[in-house]
């Protein structure tokens, strides 16, 4: 009974937002609807783990970087009670804390990057690191002589014909290849969702 | 005029055939002892990380990305939480459970409902404690959710780094983390920049349609290499459909 009762919630309740959907009935608005709330509580919860996480990792393993993650939410929560309607406590920390930090992170994604390449190139010396290798000198030399204000006319405009050429053929064909195999994933694994040959809901 | 019954008529037809043809397929396969699947070394490097985890005491990583389940990636979600499914149940008999962290509240529950019915199917119910599974950052926040998740992996006893599910670039971050402590990585994801990350930092990546496969690599069973086949057919029909399609566009444009 455990097993049958979200079985067969999940089975109708996604056989009536498919017909919902072609029918255009309004079924569908509520059901959306109804998804919209749980996944907002859903968050609540998400908020709530967060607290429990780090205060049993506070208590269990004295973690200092829990004890500022705790004091993080509460000022916040703190700075949203007293802000009420007008958020300029919350913006402050958004726009001073968070936007800074998030900057940095991202900048930090090229260096990993070449870095990663670099290991990969020391330890995977196989065919196809060397095409990657290649490909990423060759779409690096074509891009700067086809930016670059020194290089004559004629070779910036080759190179910009080379890019287009690896950018046209290479990359959107591989790139549609990835996409149609992760679309056609996506719906088999939907399909086997409706059907109850799939059930990440149960065991 | 349009009748909206026809197209209703159309889906119920194509669900009907689907547990048709897969029942065909299951009958077929349990007849058949060779179930050959094409290498991935991706699925065999997450049998590994379980036994290390076990042998040293320690635990094996799986963070489940960041799409939502109500939203239009929720599959690559579904997957990676099936795939926690399939890793979890060896660990969770050995007391070597696996530590989840998921970017959405929604894969929280999901992740949290699979791991305890993991501790159920091994008869080990006690052993399920809610902050096996963590909730980092909302999915609106990926830089968050990178360095919670990083952070994760630098402080706790952890053998193994497995991503499954819907990432962006962030992805590097959390790989970088794992790289440094000399972990061994399974990367899989349905982003196609974040796949060309993955391959750049790990060997074993899972490419496109890999992910949703993971049931039938892990497990094994004729119902689940009955669902690969299927995929496969419908891949050669799309496959032989892009290509007439194209030769007579060709054509006709000549």
């Amino acid at each position: 009974m455990k097993q049958i009762i979200p079985f067969v919630i999940a089975i109708a309740t996604g056989l009536l937002t498919l017909i919902g959907l072609l029918t255009g009935t309004a079924v569908v608005n509520i059901i959306l609807e109804g998804a919209a709330f749980l996944a907002a509580l859903a968050l609540l919860i998400g908020i709530i783990n967060l607290f429990i996480v780090h205060a049993h990792r506070l208590v269990t393993k004295r973690n200092i970087y829990s004890l500022f993650l705790l004091a993080s939410m509460v000022a916040v929560l703190f700075l949203g009670f007293t802000d009420g309607n007008q958020e300029i406590g919350l913006t402050e920390a958004f726009n001073w804390v968070q936007r800074p930090l998030e900057a940095a992170l991202a900048s930090l994604l090229a260096f990993f990057l070449v870095g990663a390449i670099l290991r990969m190139a020391r330890q995977r010396g196989d065919r196809w690191t060397s095409l990657f290798l290649f490909t990423v000198i060759l779409i690096l030399l074509t891009s700067a002589l086809a930016s670059l204000r020194f290089v004559p006319d004629s070779i910036s405009t080759g190179a910009t014909q080379v890019r287009q050429i690896i950018d046209s053929l290479f990359v959107t064909a591989g790139m549609r290849g990835l996409l149609i195999g992760v679309a056609l994933g996506t719906i088999m694994l939907s399909l086997r969702v409706l059907v109850g040959l799939e059930r990440p809901y149960n065991k | 005029m349009d009748s909206p019954i026809i197209p209703v008529v159309v889906v119920v037809l194509i669900l009907l055939s689907y547990r048709l043809v897969h029942r065909i397929f299951v009958r077929r396969l349990a007849q058949d002892d060779r179930l050959n699947l094409r290498p991935l070394p991706g699925f065999d490097v997450l049998k590994t990380q379980i036994g290390r985890a076990i042998e040293s005491g320690s635990q094996m990583h799986i963070t489940l990305g960041q799409a939502s389940l109500h939203g239009p990636a929720s599959p690559a979600s579904i997957a990676a939480i099936n795939m926690l499914g399939h890793l979890a149940e060896e660990g969770c008999m050995n007391d070597a459970p696996p530590l989840v962290t998921v970017g959405e509240a929604t894969v929280l529950l999901a992740a949290q409902g699979k791991l305890r019915h993991s501790f159920e199917a091994v008869n080990r119910p006690e052993g399920y404690k809610p902050w096996l599974v963590h909730f980092v950052a909302h999915q609106t926040e990926p830089y968050a959710y990178a360095a919670g998740v990083s952070g994760i992996i630098h402080q706790d006893k952890i053998t193994g780094n497995v991503m499954m599910g819907q990432f962006g670039t962030e992805l590097m971050l959390i790989a970088e983390a794992a790289q440094r402590r000399d972990m061994s990585q399974v990367i899989g994801t349905d982003d196609p920049t974040a796949m060309a990350l993955a391959t750049a930092v790990t060997p074993n990546s899972l490419i496109g349609e890999e992910l949703f496969v993971a049931a039938a690599y892990l497990d094994k069973t004729p119902e689940q290499i009955a669902n690969l086949r299927i995929q496969d057919i419908v891949r050669l029909f799309i496959m032989l459909g892009i290509l007439v399609w194209a030769v007579i566009q060709f054509v006709t444009n000549l």
